[in-house]
């Protein structure tokens, strides 16, 4: 039986007065009214500053909030006031909204924004997440501008980074990703990113929507669908992103489940792309491609190792057939060793990693479960990256990013292996 | 033709299904009039000079009758050295000899309003040609009598700041008179200088003048660069205090002596602004509404509404007596000075791309062209005017869709002979080619062969007919000129559609401001149980009911409904 439409018909009658625009900026929400004001406000600012002539649409899709949050998208005043004498952006910028009947997700909050683009031919879209504390006008300009004047279809953001944020990107996900993939994309799984209309309906196409790994946390499966259909990619520095309030990001263990469950899946999905190919590719950037700045305190590393070490005692039955057996004996072997000394060893960390995917490819267990034994193999990365770079300065540890980015790529041979190896 | 010997009437006659037009408020004749703007020189010519005249204009008083229009408002016809096509007067009280006598102006005035057509003509108060006896005069030596009516300087310093007007041609609101050796103040063009109206003296000549123009007949002026009649040092020397007096004493003078006849203000400013010339009713009874007319070409060529609907709510209440004259084209540049830098960008790139179709902030092209010859574009356009809060002014040629030609310099290629029919000299001139005024529009899209009056005349589906028939229409319902506005704002942003109210009487408006197909869901729950009847066709549309009135338009369509209830 067909699936319903997922478009509500009073969505529906909003996208039909709106008629086409040239650009979209989506803004998901859920329980979001002390901070949508001032995001709209942002976003509102860029579009008059920056796309005078241009047909623009602002959409909240929100996913059910119980606050105030709808009501402050759709009643917030213009900041211009009454009195001002003319006249401001040539256009109308259109506010529409719309709410799904699922629970909160960021899959579920694209799905209805990429309709959205492709029923209104959007040329260049953004989203813009109203739970980042300091979005300004440039960001959504800079997000926009690259798919819709230089022909990107899709733009990640980069951000200034304290040396000890972003450390799951930095130590996983960017060098993996770049050695799968082949295209050096930092910022995979940020809240912010822009898109082209065309990438925009080539994923309302694909019959992933109901995908745990999509719903949760689409923005990388959206780059890498774009860079297995050949698209052209790239990345926009933003400037300093603020902190999340402390408590209301996912722990270490969902963000692990989210973000690598994301990946692993990707990299199942997209495999005829991946492997056959070898190296990386810089994408274009705008503005520096990082920056680290010398500030931010590394977290507290008492608790991680012994997190460590139960996590690979307890989890030993499933690591043994996760791993191969040399290198579940390398743990092993670590988890024993003195916590003043300790050392995850680079080539050890991407073999790890590698023998993680081809297990999740295998189905070795239960992929959930797979993907959450991970995360005392990270803690214990972690431990020994506070260990090694408590003093380093930002380029020093930028430095070391790299050599890990080289290494991944120089055992891709191995994943292609274990990958393609009958199980 | 009636006896031109009969005595003038102009009272308005009601029309079959009109509203009442009554004749107690006749004073108000402005508020319903529809105007046409036209040059004597550019419209016929009786004796084969080349030149259109008023004996040429009378004959063709048939044809503006027949058009619908109940005004007619001409451009300078006095003598003049033709500087600034006549807008540089070298004298107020006769007629250039190229479009006849004095008599032959009273003459067409008589038949004007004998066909109820009330006569508007240009009264240039700021300045007057350098060859006017007045200035001859006041520059012939610093003690004479008239030296005082002009303003004087020994430097070209004082009133510094003060904008420049004519941007492409003059460098300095001061020039150098070498005969008394001092500068004068001109606000436009160096060879017009601005009359001094802190001098008691001229301000009676200029009443002097007025009222020889009344007492024969005219009915109304349109007063020209009304905001620079005083100059102050430390301001702008525009839109001064001393200019509303002076403006003040003129319509009362106007009020106790002539009842009836009207005051126009040329005021190229913010509504906000042109308010004040309205006074308590005691200064204009109308002002042109210049932003509100580039917009309404914004808004087609973005497809949206927003620049109208910004424009016409910053646009203040005016008192009951007054008036705005609303216009898309005339004789001068489409004039960019009431846009944002944005928007006067936005307004060369789409519809002056060629350079030559720019003069100071202004884009020199006429209707047709501008809309690329799109009969619907055009249409759209028209049918705003007409429907629009205000009088609307009609400028020759353009109810026929005439061309122009943007290399004729200045803004003459707007100025060229209307195209009576596809004859010699378009039906304009029996005079050699050569010797017409101006070059006649030939090229084939736009030229007289294709475009003129006859052909049009003889197709009950031209642009002409379309023209007479959309002014009967707004002529026909006293809600279009004396009647409220109120928005409908319906979610679709291509769609302007508004109500026109006056007393039980209801027309809704709606117009598909884009090139494709839309459909638009009204919120008319203020006229349920309201039957719109289409007045072009007068065919009945649905009822309205409890759901919003659902609508589709054709690209550039536009309805004009009376709302009855039966």
């Amino acid at each position: 039986m067909a699936e319903e439409s997922f478009l509500a018909d009073e969505f529906l009658r909003q996208l039909m007065s709106v008629g086409e625009v040239d650009l979209l900026v989506g803004i998901p929400s859920y329980n979001n009214a002390a901070t949508l004001g001032q995001t709209l406000q942002s976003v509102e600012e860029s579009l008059r500053q920056n796309f005078v002539r241009e047909r623009a649409a602002i959409l909240n899709v929100d996913g059910g909030s119980t606050d105030d949050t709808r009501q402050v998208f759709e009643q917030s005043a213009d900041p211009r006031g009454a009195s001002h004498k003319g006249l401001t952006s040539l256009r109308t910028i259109h506010r529409i909204s719309c709410q799904y009947d699922k629970s909160p997700s960021q899959g579920w909050a694209l799905r209805n924004i990429v309709a959205a683009a492709d029923l209104l031919r959007a040329r260049a879209c953004a989203i813009i997440s109203p739970a980042t504390a300091n979005v300004t006008s440039s960001w959504v300009a800079n997000l926009v501008r690259p798919a819709y004047r230089e022909g990107l279809d899709f733009v990640a953001p980069l951000y200034v980074r304290s040396r000890f944020q972003g450390l799951l990107a930095r130590d996983l996900l960017y060098p993996m990703t770049r050695a799968v993939f082949g295209q050096r994309i930092r910022e995979l799984y940020a809240d912010e990113w822009g898109f082209s209309g065309r990438l925009a309906s080539q994923c309302l196409e694909k019959d992933v929507w109901h995908e745990e790994a999509v719903r949760a946390r689409p923005q990388a499966w959206m780059a890498i669908t774009a860079i297995g259909g050949g698209l052209k990619c790239g990345q926009y520095f933003l400037g300093p992103k603020g902190a999340a309030p402390a408590g209301t990001g996912p722990d270490i263990v969902e963000a692990i489940r989210q973000t690598v469950g994301n990946f692993f899946w990707c990299m199942e999905t997209n495999q005829a792309y991946w492997l056959s190919r070898s190296n990386s590719q810089p994408v274009s950037t705008f503005g520096p491609d990082h920056e680290l700045s010398s500030d931010g305190i590394p977290p507290s590393p008492e608790k991680i190792f012994e997190l460590f070490r139960s996590g690979v005692n307890g989890l030993e039955p499933i690591l043994a057939s996760i791993l191969a057996p040399d290198t579940h004996a390398q743990i092993k072997a670590i988890a024993l060793s003195d916590p003043t000394k300790f050392h995850f060893a680079m080539e050890l960390w991407v073999k790890t990693l590698y023998e993680f995917a081809a297990s999740y490819h295998h189905m070795v267990l239960n992929r959930d479960h797979l993907v959450q034994a991970l995360v005392p193999l990270y803690r214990g990365k972690l431990y020994s990256f506070l260990l090694e770079h408590a003093n380093s300065s930002g380029e020093e540890m930028e430095a070391q990013s790299e050599i890990l980015c080289q290494e991944f790529e120089r055992q891709k041979p191995y994943l292609v292996e274990r990958w393609t190896a009958k199980s | 033709m009636q006896d031109p010997a009969t005595p003038p009437s102009i009272v308005s006659k009601p029309h079959q299904e009109s509203s009442v037009l009554l004749s107690q408020d006749e004073n108000l004749w402005y508020k319903d009039a529809i105007i046409y703007q036209l040059h004597v020189r550019t419209f016929c010519d009786s004796n084969a000079d080349g030149i259109g005249d008023f004996r040429g204009l009378t004959s063709k008083l048939d044809y503006l009758q027949e058009l619908g229009i109940n005004a007619l408002w001409l451009l300078p016809f006095y003598p003049s050295p033709l500087r600034d096509d006549g807008y540089d007067i070298a004298d107020y009280t006769s007629v250039h000899p190229s479009y006849g006598s004095l008599q032959d102006f009273k003459d067409f005035l008589a038949a004007a309003h004998h066909r109820r057509i009330r006569v508007i003509t240009e009264m240039v108060v700021n300045h007057t040609s350098d060859q006017h006896p007045w200035f001859q005069e006041a520059r012939s030596s610093r003690e004479n009598p008239k030296r005082d009516w002009y303003v004087w300087s020994d430097t070209d310093t004082r009133y510094q700041g003060v904008r420049i007007i004519f941007i492409d041609t003059e460098m300095s609101n001061w020039a150098w008179d070498p005969i008394s050796k001092s500068y004068y103040w001109h606000r436009f063009f160096n060879h017009q200088p601005d009359l001094n109206y802190d001098n008691p003296a001229v301000r009676e000549a200029m009443w002097e003048v007025m009222k020889f123009w009344l007492d024969i007949g005219v009915d109304g002026f349109r007063l020209d660069a009304v905001p620079y009649l005083i100059e102050r040092d430390g301001t702008s020397c525009e839109n001064l205090p001393e200019t509303h007096e002076i403006i003040r004493k003129f319509r009362k003078r106007i009020d106790e002596a002539y009842p009836g006849k009207m005051l126009l203000a040329e005021a190229n400013q913010w509504p906000a602004d042109v308010i004040s010339y309205f006074g308590n009713g005691d200064e204009f009874h109308m002002a042109f509404h210049f932003p509100l007319m580039p917009r309404m070409f914004m808004a087609v060529k973005l497809e949206d509404r927003k620049p109208i609907i910004e424009i016409l709510e910053q646009t203040p209440q005016i008192p009951e007596t007054c008036q705005w004259c609303i216009f898309l084209r005339n004789h001068d540049e489409l004039t960019l000075e009431m846009v944002t830098d944005i928007e006067r960008d936005y307004m060369y790139d789409e519809y002056a791309v060629d350079k030559a179709m720019r003069i100071n902030l202004g884009i020199r092209r006429r209707l047709a062209p501008m809309m690329e010859n799109d009969r619907r574009r055009v249409e759209l356009l028209t049918g705003l005017l007409l429907s629009m809060p205000g009088t609307p002014i009609i400028y020759y040629g353009d109810e026929i869709g005439m061309g122009d030609n943007i290399y004729l310099g200045d803004r003459n290629g707007v100025r060229t002979p209307m195209q009576w029919n596809g004859g010699w000299n378009a039906g304009f001139s029996a005079a050699d080619p050569e010797r017409l005024y101006s070059p006649l529009i030939s090229n084939p899209v736009y030229g007289y062969q294709a475009i003129n009056v006859d052909s049009q005349r003889r197709s009950a589906h031209s642009l002409l007919s379309w023209m007479k028939s959309v002014i009967q229409t707004r002529n026909a319902f006293r809600v279009f000129s004396r009647g409220s506005i109120e928005f409908l704002n319906p979610s679709n942003h291509r769609v302007l559609a508004y109500v026109r109210k006056l007393g039980d009487e209801k027309v809704l408006i709606v117009n598909n401001l884009s090139s494709s197909a839309q459909a638009v869901e009204l919120n008319l729950q203020m006229y349920k149980r309201h039957i719109p009847i289409e007045m072009f066709g007068r065919n009945l549309f649905p009822r309205i009911g409890d759901l919003p009135y659902l609508l589709t338009l054709g690209p550039y369509q536009f309805y004009w409904f009376r709302l009855r209830r039966i």
